[in-house]
């Protein structure tokens, strides 16, 4: 018995499935760009020696970190509504809740790179009279952020591949885009197999864009 | 210039500084020397406040810094040199020196770069304004250090161990700089182990052990006839 693979199919599905794909980098990299300001001021704040700002930043972080990103999308979209007394859009739900998520995993990434650059870097900056916003901003955080590039490029991957969870929520990314197509068609073999495949294209041109960064930076 | 009172720092339970007394005149250049653990940098960190004391008072050209005064201010006039430079390893050397005139002192950068370049002349460095920090040897990532702290124009230069890091050929070319310094008439306070420069350049020697001014005096009494038995016996050491 031979197994049926229907390559047509794949082809035929390909511009819905390029939409997919698409409409996943979008969000990706709108929640990673949202992420990466949420990131920086929480890493901040954990850093801070206020506790009003410390203590927040700490429970956000430990929330979202602790809790599954699923359960995440299902608060903002099905329980915040009831709360609100509003409908979220699926667009706003998936990227509220990939954003707020990757928040929290960037401000432990900005954290530790913060906390790796040497203390002579501050006391240099602060003897110059520069103030402690100065010195970060000028001097410390610029540093920082060269030396986190390859971990905020595997935030980018992970971010990637977990927005596919959006999908049960009919956000129409790409898993959604495929589950779609098999519905009708009933090509489940051939089609997740290619929604695996374009997972796998994005997330080695990243790799290999970061590497690029990287070494640029050096 | 500098006037210190009563000064005591404690890190946790660890009595770092037991009460240290302390003026230094204008145009003064006096070097503190001791063994490790002395306390001696930590009272010249005190100086700008990188470390804030427990207890006493620090008065800087007429002010006397408190919590309430702005402490930038002050650190804006009193210019540090460290042990490891801690250039800013992300700009050229011109940005380094540049940076806080720029941001401190609201200088154009114009302004602040013409005034750079003199001072690159002036620690021999000209040809070097472009290049990142990685690619200097020790010796000129101190020199720049100096260049960038000068920058400021600062009524007062400290020194914490500057040549302490530096392969031996390169220690000279950062004395010969101090040195010049010093003759120009800057108000200088040096933390070092290089008993031939404090013997050339110190109007005051200090001899720093156990958190207190043990004792101190011209450089030819202290290093020739020290009174106190701790002095003799650290001289006796390292000479």
């Amino acid at each position: 018995m031979s197994i049926p693979f229907d390559f047509s199919l794949i082809i035929d599905s390909l511009p819905l499935l390029g939409i997919g794909a698409l409409v996943t980098i979008e969000i990706t990299a709108v929640a990673v760009a949202i992420g990466v300001m949420i990131g920086l001021f929480v890493g901040i704040a954990e850093l801070s020696r206020y506790w009003y700002l410390r203590i927040p930043a700490k429970v956000y972080v430990d929330f979202i970190r602790g809790t599954p990103l699923l359960v995440q999308i299902f608060i903002i979209y099905f329980a915040l509504p009831i709360v609100l007394g509003v409908r979220v859009e699926p667009f706003v739900a998936a990227v509220a809740a990939c954003s707020i998520n990757s928040g929290a995993y960037v401000a432990e990434i900005f954290r530790a790179g913060i906390q790796s650059i040497d203390k002579g870097q501050t006391e240099a900056g602060r003897s110059l009279g520069m103030s402690w916003g100065q010195t970060m901003i000028f001097i410390v955080i610029p540093q920082a952020f060269r030396r986190i590039i390859p971990q905020l490029g595997n935030e980018f991957i992970a971010m990637l591949k977990d927005s596919s969870l959006v999908s049960v929520i009919g956000f129409e990314e790409l898993t959604r885009k495929g589950q779609l197509i098999i519905a009708s068609t009933y090509g489940s073999l051939e089609i997740w197999s290619a929604v695996a495949v374009i997972y796998l294209i994005m997330t080695l041109s990243i790799t290999r864009f970061v590497a690029y960064l990287e070494k640029r930076f050096k | 210039m500098i006037k210190i009172s009563n000064l005591h720092k404690s890190f946790g339970s660890l009595e770092i500084l037991k009460g240290v007394d302390l003026e230094v005149e204008k145009s003064e250049v006096v070097v503190i020397i001791g063994p490790s653990g002395s306390g001696k940098s930590t009272l010249l960190r005190c100086v700008n406040y990188l470390e804030v004391p427990t207890s006493g008072t620090i008065t800087i050209d007429g002010q006397t810094i408190t919590r309430d005064v702005n402490i930038n201010t002050i650190r804006a006039e009193v210019g540090m040199v460290f042990q490891h430079f801690n250039l800013f390893g992300h700009m050229s050397v011109l940005q380094n020196i540049t940076l806080a005139p720029i941001k401190v002192r609201g200088m154009s950068r114009f302004e602040a770069e013409n005034r750079a370049m003199e001072l690159l002349t002036r620690v021999g460095l000209k040809d070097k304004a472009n290049v990142y920090p990685a690619q200097l040897s020790g010796g000129q990532q101190q020199r720049v250090a100096i260049a960038r702290a000068l920058a400021m124009n600062p009524k007062i230069m400290l020194f914490d161990e500057p040549t302490s890091a530096l392969d031996p050929e390169m220690v000279n070319e950062v004395l010969e700089v101090m040195k010049s310094l010093a003759e120009s008439g800057m108000t200088m306070m040096i933390v070092t182990h290089e008993m031939g420069f404090a013997r050339q350049v110190a109007d005051r020697v200090l001899f720093v052990d156990g958190g207190k001014i043990i004792e101190q005096g011209k450089p030819e009494e202290v290093f020739s006839h020290p009174k106190e038995k701790r002095t003799q016996d650290f001289l006796a050491k390292i000479l």
